[in-house]
């Protein structure tokens, strides 16, 4: 792995100064990899992504030990528009567009890292071409749309903001299967394209485990596992819990999944 | 006619005072209960620079819009600035204290007394003959204009504006405009100064036009009714409601008593707020997803 673009040691998140929502989180992200970051519900996944993008006041929440670097340099508890300016943008999970605004106008928004009025304009066109459904839809109340336009829609003005690193949270949350591999395609292709860097956080491990380089699965807070897409997909607890798939191969009895709680020591 | 022509000045009064409330609320969403003193701030400001440059009443006015704006702007950084991601209560408690501060602070400095800035400046403020027999006085039509002016060129700043797209998404989703990269700060420092520019304007008109007293905070708490009946976060609500307002003081006093006048527009207030709390205009609030 060369010199990593990201990397995040030890982190620690604190949320209202009294619950510990991330513990001793250590990962890398090396330019041009797409990094998955899988877990269940309230494992601390959308936290670390909140917390690689800057937080803001009203989330109360501070990363009160380890360090998050970014080229090198530290962001840690950085202002969140420092950190896009820097190159970070961040498809959030929910709030991702401005509800009352225009297609156009969403568009508009983005402060853009490299702030040339002509790379804003490739970058629009790179957009409508890739999603020429957010052509047709410009003069739109963003509110209006589906949820797979306004996912669209989050990673347009996510792009616009003229990334190095892309951060995309729940691509797949409450949007039907065929619409998530749609977006999921494109956003591979423009990734290609544009030589992005990314971090994808899924609770989908199917959809995550389908285009990640590199995956880490989040428990508690805590990395539980990490390894290659092959190693994490081949692996029998990811099979059993995330892929439902059981380690025999066949089919198994809803009953004896239910039986009983594997319990297993993860770390260790 | 006459009656027209007064409910166009008072509406315009209120209209240029209640853009100011709307800017603050729409982009921050705090209410910026010291918008009154600010104002008078301004006109008490025009008279301070009257007397240093006189002779020279355009440069005298536009030094007073100068400083003006700085004191908004300076209202931000050092006070409104730590308020930010408290709750909103905190801060309006914040805005509260400061117009008790503001109003302490003209008196010693200024004295109570009802001064008249226009003869500082050595202005004159003619009446003009309207067509159909109504009077306009010279501020009056300035008025007017200025609120014409100044609701034409934020309507347009707002709706075309890349820094007014910016301002608008500021205020729908202020963590989402920082994560697109918009420093907040300098988005709501924008508000406070444009809207006390609006303020400082009205309030140096009004002082023109009839002189200058503490009663000022009257005026700029009356517009506030002004701004509630429109709707809070919307522009054109805020004009709309100071039309209704205006038409309602001015029609009240004419036909049944001049002593209507202070309590005409919070009566229209407690009416709009019983059958429609958020306004004409105004979005209604949604809860908030726990």
């Amino acid at each position: 792995m060369s010199e990593p673009m990201l990397s995040v040691d030890k982190l620690e998140v604190v949320y209202q100064r009294a619950i510990t929502a991330l513990q001793g989180i250590s990962l890398g992200v090396a330019p041009g990899q797409i990094v998955g970051v899988l877990g269940t519900n309230g494992a601390g996944k959308s936290t670390l992504l909140r917390a690689i993008s800057g937080f803001h006041g009203v989330d109360d929440a501070r990363v009160t030990e380890g360090t998050i670097r970014f080229e090198g340099r530290r962001i840690e508890n950085g202002e969140p528009h420092r950190n896009t300016r820097a190159g970070i943008a961040l498809v959030p999970e929910r709030d991702k567009v401005f509800p009352n605004l225009t297609v156009a106008e969403n568009l508009s928004v983005p402060v853009a890292s490299s702030g040339s009025r002509a790379d804003m304009s490739r970058r629009q066109a790179l957009v409508f071409h890739h999603f020429p459904r957010l052509g047709d839809l410009r003069a739109r109340t963003a509110g209006l749309l589906s949820g797979g336009e306004r996912q669209m829609l989050a990673i347009a003005g996510a792009l616009m903001c003229g990334p190095k690193l892309l951060l995309v949270d729940e691509l797949s949350l409450g949007l039907a299967p065929v619409i998530v591999s749609d977006i999921m395609q494109k956003l591979v292709q423009i990734r290609r394209e544009l030589s992005l860097t990314m971090i994808v956080v899924e609770q989908s491990a199917a959809v995550a485990l389908a285009v990640v380089d590199y995956g880490y699965v989040l428990e508690n807070g805590r990395v539980v596992l990490d390894g290659d897409a092959t190693r994490l997909r081949d692996h029998p607890d990811i099979r059993e819990f995330y892929l439902g798939q059981s380690s025999a191969g066949g089919r198994r009895s809803y009953r004896t999944v239910k039986q009983y709680r594997r319990n297993r020591r993860w770390y260790g | 006619m006459q009656l027209a022509v007064n409910i166009a000045v008072l509406a315009s009064i209120y209209a240029l005072i209640a853009c100011g409330y709307v800017l603050i609320y729409r982009v921050s969403r705090v209410l910026n209960l010291a918008h009154g003193e600010l104002m008078m701030l301004a006109a008490y400001l025009l008279l301070t620079t009257a007397s240093s440059f006189a002779g020279h009443p355009l440069f005298a006015i536009s030094a007073a819009i100068g400083l003006s704006i700085l004191v908004g702007a300076m209202v931000y950084l050092f006070l409104m600035r730590k308020m930010t991601g408290e709750m909103a209560l905190a801060a309006v408690l914040a805005t509260v204290a400061l117009g008790v501060l503001l109003r302490g602070i003209t008196v010693i400095v200024w004295s109570a007394q009802q001064q008249y800035p226009a003869t500082a400046l050595g202005l004159v403020n003619p009446s003009i003959a309207l067509p159909g027999g109504a009077r306009i006085s010279l501020c009056g039509a300035l008025l007017v204009a200025c609120t014409a002016v100044a609701y034409g060129s934020l309507l347009a700043f707002l709706r075309f504006g890349r820094w007014g797209v910016r301002m608008r998404a500021a205020g729908q989703s202020p963590l989402l405009a920082a994560q697109r990269g918009i420093n907040l700060h300098a988005i709501y420092a924008i508000a406070w100064s444009l809207s006390t520019f609006t303020g400082a304007m009205a309030g140096m008109l009004i002082a023109l036009d009839s002189g200058l007293g503490q009663t000022m905070t009257i005026i700029g708490l009356k517009a506030f009714p002004a701004a509630l009946v429109g709707g809070l976060d919307s522009l054109a609500g805020a004009l709309a409601g100071s039309l209704i307002v205006a038409a309602a003081e001015v029609l009240l006093i004419h036909y049944v008593d001049p002593l209507l006048s202070e309590v005409v527009p919070f009566l229209v207030l407690i009416a709009m707020l019983v059958v429609r709390p958020w306004g004409l205009f105004g979005t209604r609030e949604e809860l908030d997803r726990v």
